[in-house]
């Protein structure tokens, strides 16, 4: 379990910084100025957004963000 | 390609083709997906349905130079005028101020100006929709002033945010063609229609209210509680003003002959002699009225003494009031009405007599500015008002039935929606800034309206004062449905206004737009006159398409071709015409002699019976021809004479709101549009074959016109017995298919969603008409009726496992949690930033938590949710001395997920605020629950068969046929003698059919008769393909392989999933939560609750003679509890644990004392000696101690008994409990016998 849990992807912004937060053992220092990746709804850029930050495309302005899909692997039991 | 040629050849194209047929156009209808048509859409008949409600919106704010509702609204609502000074001082000598609303606009839906980042300023339905808020657009009115009658000052002001109708006038989807649509997140046949109102589309419903402009006879025995003298008998009008608002005026008849005129103002009722609004309207003497209600001396009204008497009565007992001129009677109304109406004090009693008749009576013939032509008018309605209720009680004029669709017109959202906003624009004059003029008056009396301090003042600091928020008022019409409305708006009912257009499946979305609702009032009515189906509904009310239930008859959808009309056409050479064909002013009583000619409420004229049927018939031909400018949809309600019939007369309608329905007219082979008023009275055939020749004008275009788009959907309904037709109709609304396309644009709070729709094989050529193949409802599956493994009783049906493994009504339900960190209080004062999103700082934070949520504090997109899993982290925050938002407390909070079910997280949105500054405050997370079919999860055929899924076979013990093929659906053939759904039979047989021949078959009702039978057609293509003609086939049983004695009836039928799942509805417990007061279980399945055993339920449980399962149901697994009772006196209240002084509170209750049994020591007189006393010495909580009491014991009773006892201790009624003297512990040697009951007898204590 714990083994699929750290598998990562290379070459991923947004994953990496949270996944290097991850290996920090549950620590305090998840506050900070850690980076997430979202999707904008209109035109469809990724946007980089603080913690705290204001909630708008830096492109184009839009007012709704979608979340990424998780980059860590996904698995269910099939049945 | 050069863009040049691309254009060359887009222009080339021709435009998208609407015409659709019953084939299934696959690769049409793929292109039509991928490539969204740029020009116009490729499904007109779905938009037409829902245009109504566009159409009535886009009247309140024209762009096409017409004047809009809302100016003829204005134009009512005219010039307020106040004055400065004492109020309490004469008028005279004081300033006057006259205010009036210039014009009205509203904005389409934008970003706020303070937002800097937004590129594209426009805010799209999608985006509300996704965001929860409101689609709306700033309103605001520029008024204009004058001081004392000087130069006239204009102002604007806002009066806040509006809901903006989707896909209206006033929003940016209008004419977008499905490309534009597509890209800008909205279906690519987005109807509108509705409004979103925070994220939840809010339709108005259309409601059937009273035919305007037409006095509706009516027997009403309420009538008689009006006062004394007054009769059952009266005429209804509902005047409609220009601007769709109405005023309703009765006529009532008193036992001595006279009249009264009714009317209701702000909720109030008023009655006036009718004759005294006569001799108001118009300069008149009582010969005048005599001849206007009787007729000229030669003519035969005159012989009529019924009416001749009781006319002589009405002008005789009117003397007593003495007025006699016009001047007179509207001074004297006014002085009466001068309070009721509200005018300012400059006003003569004459000009607010004027005013009173402007505004209450028969306001459709003038409201503005009223010419004496139109006093005039008014006159003569009330005069034909009054011979009809003479006819009416004479018996010579039938009453007409304000429940028949010929008597009723519809309100349409928008109209509703404009009377709402037109009522608040004059609130805000009248009230809210008359209330705070006067307020600023009070607080300045020495300031005159000519001093400049005022004109510094006006209008900014008066009108702030005011509550100018209509905007915020419509909202919350929108989304509780409540009228909030001083006058009532002259609708009988204030709430249930609106609904939500649930988008379950297209079938039920596109169904609220064709509702009509009789009103909330009738819901309540123990008659049922109302609900019933009358033939006066042909063609405009679907039969078929009504629930079952408590809203049966009164909840009706249009028929599918039925229109509604949203604006009045030109009817303005009407009269001209009418004289030319002979109408005369000259009229008389009697109806043989001369009959009405009406138009839109106003009379043009008089004509003999004879001319009037000749009018009727030339005018109807010139309309249909579109000669001399009479429009095509005009009513032509020809009544023609009858004996006691309905009052005849030529009533024609041009004004909107009413309904009508396209048929042929047979002497010029066109089209022409009927109404429901005309329709009773004339000859429409059904079918070419019905024509009868000199009698029928008109026939149908096509029989299923009467059926609405949901009845049309039923495949040959015609074979159907019809309550199963009405079956279907709800089945289909409640079926599991495809809500739209645009699903990650959406966020219901609950959608369902079939993942392997099909289109039927079996349907009727409108099912492309609407395209309801974008939106697939259901699987063609092979159904064999046949009674096969025993499970399937009732009802149930058996699926094949391997069609269930194949995806055979696979469902998900996609729910969207909107969690929001803001203040839900409206106070704007609220409006920092106090929590926020993620993990607190330095916070433990626990590794499963780590592993389910991201550092945001939002979860992982795509993972799997369990009960009690973290949906979400928040912390506190407030601000440092940077205004830094800063954490103090270092806890994290954290949002769970409750349902039972596991759960995908499928989407995150992180929402931000219009003006885009605001940090993240409300995520909104769409959760997909995966719904493959399970045992108890329901399913229907289109016929109105529903049923249980009971077993899922294994496709190993499947019965099969010779050519190898397995049903999916195994139904049980005892679904069908009772229930006579023989269109299930013939659908299974043309499905069949067409599945062997890859063929889409029609099933449009009323195509086949006897000659040429359904049976017949799809037999001989199912024996063209090799098989047998009936649809039976020889099956062999999965399990032994022989051969079936009897042949089955095997074909394909097209299957819908319903939204009734097991998941939803399986209730189990044996223990649990508990009502604290009776120890019983509680209710609710939510809670954990349990299913009543009720009283016959427990008849059921004694007529078995199951006497072990009843107290097992009534008492172990209910309210079971064990306590303690005295047996010397018989009481549980009495009894009481023993405290000994020596042990600690913590031990367990050993002792049981009677306390009331018991003797005090203290109590005790003289010397006691403690040696000679019989018993042990107990103490009490408090350390008082006692003696005796000890013959107590435990008894397992229910704990309602123990709380009944406490409550009639409370009032004074002591139950005692006979312990049977069998039942004593017996210290001796033990002798089996049985355990005795207890008994029990109340006494009441002195």
């Amino acid at each position: 379990m714990s083994s699929r849990e750290q598998y990562q992807v290379p070459n991923s912004q947004g994953f990496t910084t949270g996944a290097s937060n991850n290996d920090g053992n549950s620590g305090g220092n998840s506050g900070g100025n850690s980076v997430m990746w979202y999707t904008c709804g209109d035109c469809a850029v990724r946007v980089p957004l603080e913690k705290g930050a204001p909630i708008r495309c830096q492109k184009c302005g839009a007012r709704v963000l979608y979340k990424e899909r998780t980059k860590r692997m996904v698995q269910f039991e099939a049945r | 390609m050069a863009p040049q040629q691309q254009q060359q050849q887009q222009q080339q194209q021709p435009p998208t083709s609407q015409d659709w047929d019953v084939k299934f156009n696959q690769v049409r209808r793929e292109k039509l997906f991928r490539d969204p048509p740029t020009d116009r859409t490729a499904y007109p008949a779905l938009q037409a349905a829902v245009d109504p409600h566009i159409e009535s919106f886009n009247a309140l704010f024209r762009d096409d130079g017409r004047p809009s509702l809302l100016d003829h609204a204005l134009a009512e609502i005219g010039t307020k005028t106040f004055l400065d000074g004492d109020e309490r001082a004469d008028p005279a000598g004081k300033n006057k101020l006259t205010i009036r609303y210039k014009s009205i606009e509203l904005q389409k839906s934008q970003v706020p100006p303070t937002n800097r980042w937004a590129k594209n300023r426009e805010i799209f339905p999608a985006e509300c929709r996704e965001r929860h808020v409101s689609y709306r657009g700033k309103l605001s009115a520029t008024f204009e002033y004058r001081i004392n009658d000087g130069e006239p000052h204009e102002f604007v002001r806002e009066l806040g945010q509006m809901p903006i109708m989707v896909k209206s006038n006033k929003c940016h989807l209008q004419n977008n063609s499905p490309a534009q649509l597509v890209a800008r997140g909205e279906e690519s046949e987005e109807l509108g229609g509705y409004f979103v109102v925070n994220g939840i589309e809010k339709l108005i419903r259309m409601l059937l209210l009273n035919r305007r402009n037409f006095p509706l006879a009516i027997v009403r025995p309420s009538f008689q509680n009006r006062g004394a003298a007054y009769t059952p008998y009266g005429i209804i009008m509902r005047s409609v003003r220009p601007d769709e608002t109405s005023q309703t005026n009765v006529l009532h008849y008193l036992s001595d002959g006279n009249v009264t005129f009714r009317f209701s103002w702000r909720k109030n009722e008023y009655l006036i002699p009718v004759m005294m609004i006569m001799k108001a309207l118009v300069e008149t003497n009582d010969r005048e009225i005599f001849e206007g209600l009787v007729g000229p001396p030669q003519s035969k009204g005159v012989a009529n003494t019924f009416l001749t008497d009781r006319v002589e009565l009405l002008l005789r007992t009117y003397k007593k009031y003495g007025l006699y001129s016009k001047t007179q009677t509207r001074a004297y109304l006014g002085q009466k009405f001068r309070v009721v109406l509200g005018v300012p004090d400059t006003m003569s009693d004459y000009e607010v007599g004027t005013e009173f008749l402007r505004k209450i009576v028969l306001v459709h013939l003038g409201c503005q500015d009223v010419t004496e032509q139109q006093d005039a008018d008014k006159f003569n309605m009330l005069l034909f008002m009054c011979r009809k209720l003479y006819a009416l009680v004479a018996g010579d004029c039938a009453v007409d039935n304000p429940d028949a669709v010929q008597n009723q017109e519809i309100l349409l959202g928008g109209f509703l929606y404009g009377q709402i906003i037109k009522e608040r624009l004059e609130e805000l004059l009248t009230v809210s800034f008359r209330a705070s003029l006067r307020d600023y008056l009070r607080r300045n009396p020495t300031v005159s309206f000519q001093s400049d301090t005022f004109l510094k003042d006006f209008p900014i600091a008066i009108f702030r004062r005011a509550n100018e928020n209509i905007g915020q008022s419509l909202e919350y019409f929108l989304s509780t449905g409540n009228l909030v409305s001083p006058s009532g708006l002259d609708l009988q009912q204030v709430s249930g206004f609106t609904v939500v257009a649930e988008k379950l499946n297209f079938l039920r979305f596109i169904s609220h737009f064709r509702m009509v609702h009789r009103g909330s009032f009738f819901a309540q009515l123990k008659t049922t006159t109302v609900r019933k189906l009358l033939p006066e509904s042909w063609g405009f009310l679907c039969p078929v398409h009504t629930p079952d239930g408590s809203p049966c008859g009164l909840l009706n959808h249009l028929a599918h071709k039925c229109k509604i009309m949203t604006e009045g056409v030109d009817a303005s050479t009407i009269p001209r015409l009418a004289f030319e064909l002979g109408v005369v002013n000259i009229s008389s009583a009697a109806t043989s002699e001369s009959v009405v000619v009406m138009l839109d409420g106003r009379i043009v004229g008089w004509c003999t019976p004879e001319e009037c049927k000749s009018i009727a018939e030339t005018l109807r031909y010139w309309k249909v021809n579109g000669e001399n400018g009479v429009p095509l949809q005009l009513e032509i309600g020809y009544v023609p004479p009858s004996n006691g019939g309905s009052y005849p007369g030529l009533y024609m309608s041009s004004q909107p709101a009413r309904m009508v329905r396209p048929v042929k007219y047979l002497p010029l082979a066109k089209e022409d549009f009927v109404g429901p008023q005309e329709q009773p009275y004339m000859s429409i055939a059904c079918t070419e074959q019905e024509v009868i020749p000199g009698d029928s004008t008109h026939v149908e275009f096509d029989p299923t016109n009467i059926l609405s788009i949901l009845a049309n959907m039923t495949p040959f309904s015609d074979f159907n017995q019809s309550p199963r037709n009405m079956y279907q109709c709800q089945m289909g609304k409640q079926t599991m298919g495809t809500p739209g396309t645009a699903l990650s644009r959406r966020t219901d709070n609950k959608m369902y969603r079939l993942q392997t729709g099909q289109t039927p094989i079996v349907r009727a050529p409108l099912h492309n008409t609407y395209g309801f193949d974008n939106f697939p409802n259901g699987t063609n599956a092979v159904v064999a009726v046949i009674s096969y493994t025993g499970y399937d009783m009732d009802d149930a049906m058996i699926i094949n496992k391997s069609a269930h493994e194949r995806g055979f009504g696979h469902g998900s339900i996609y729910k969207t949690k909107k969690v929001s960190l803001k203040d839900d209080s409206r106070t704007r004062s609220a409006k920092s930033i106090v929590k926020m999103f993620g993990f607190a700082p330095n916070s433990t934070i626990r590794e499963s938590t780590r592993n389910t949520l991201d550092n945001d504090g939002l979860p992982r997109v795509g993972r799997l949710l369990r009960e009690g899993d973290v949906l979400c982290a928040w912390h506190t925050v407030s601000a440092d001395y940077n205004g830094q938002l800063v954490n103090r407390d270092g806890i994290t909070h954290y949002e769970r997920y409750k349902d039972s079910e596991d759960a995908f997280v499928e989407e995150v949105r992180v929402i931000g605020a219009d003006n885009g500054t605001e940090p993240l405050q409300t995520v909104s997370i769409k959760l997909r629950i995966p719904r493959s079919p399970v045992i108890g999860d329901k399913f229907s055929s289109r016929h109105g068969q529903k049923g249980v899924c009971s077993q899922k076979w294994p496709a190993t013990d499947m019965p099969f046929s010779e050519t190898g093929i397995q049903p999916d659906v195994i139904i049980n053939p005892h679904a069908f003698p009772s229930r006579m759904t023989i269109g299930m039979f013939v659908e299974s047989l043309a499905g069949k059919a067409g599945a062997l021949h890859g063929l889409a078959q029609d099933s449009t009702p009323f195509k086949f008769d006897e000659q040429n039978t359904a049976g017949d057609y799809f037999g001989h293509q199912l024996m063209k393909a090799g098989y047998n003609y009936h649809g039976n086939e020889p099956l062999y049983s999965g399990i032994t392989g022989e051969e079936f004695q009897a042949d089955i009836y095997i074909g394909v039928v097209y299957y819908q999933r319903l939204r009734h799942m097991v998941n939803d509805k399986y209730q189990v417990r044996t223990t649990g939560p508990v009502v604290p007061t009776t120890g019983q279980p509680i209710k609710g399945r939510k809670k954990g609750g349990g299913i009543r055993v009720g009283e016959m339920e427990r008849d059921a449980l004694l007529a078995h003679g199951t006497s072990f399962l009843l107290q097992d149901r009534l008492l172990n697994c209910s309210d079971y509890s064990k306590s303690w009772i005295c047996r010397q006196c018989g009481s549980f209240l009495s009894t009481q644990p023993t405290v000994s002084p020596f042990i600690g509170k913590r031990k367990a209750v050993s002792t049981v004392r009677c306390r009331n049994c018991a003797t005090r020591l203290d109590d005790m007189e003289g010397d006691v000696d403690l040696m000679q006393l019989d018993g042990e010495i107990w103490e009490d909580g408090s350390g008082t101690q006692w003696i005796g009491g000890e013959n107590t014991t435990v008894v397992a009773v229910p704990g309602a008994l123990k709380y009944l006892d406490v409550e009639l201790a409370a009032m004074g009624i002591k139950l005692k409990y006979k312990v049977d003297k069998k039942d004593e512990i017996r210290r001796g040697q033990l002798v089996g016998k049985k355990a005795g009951e207890l008994m029990l007898t109340a006494t009441a204590t002195a």
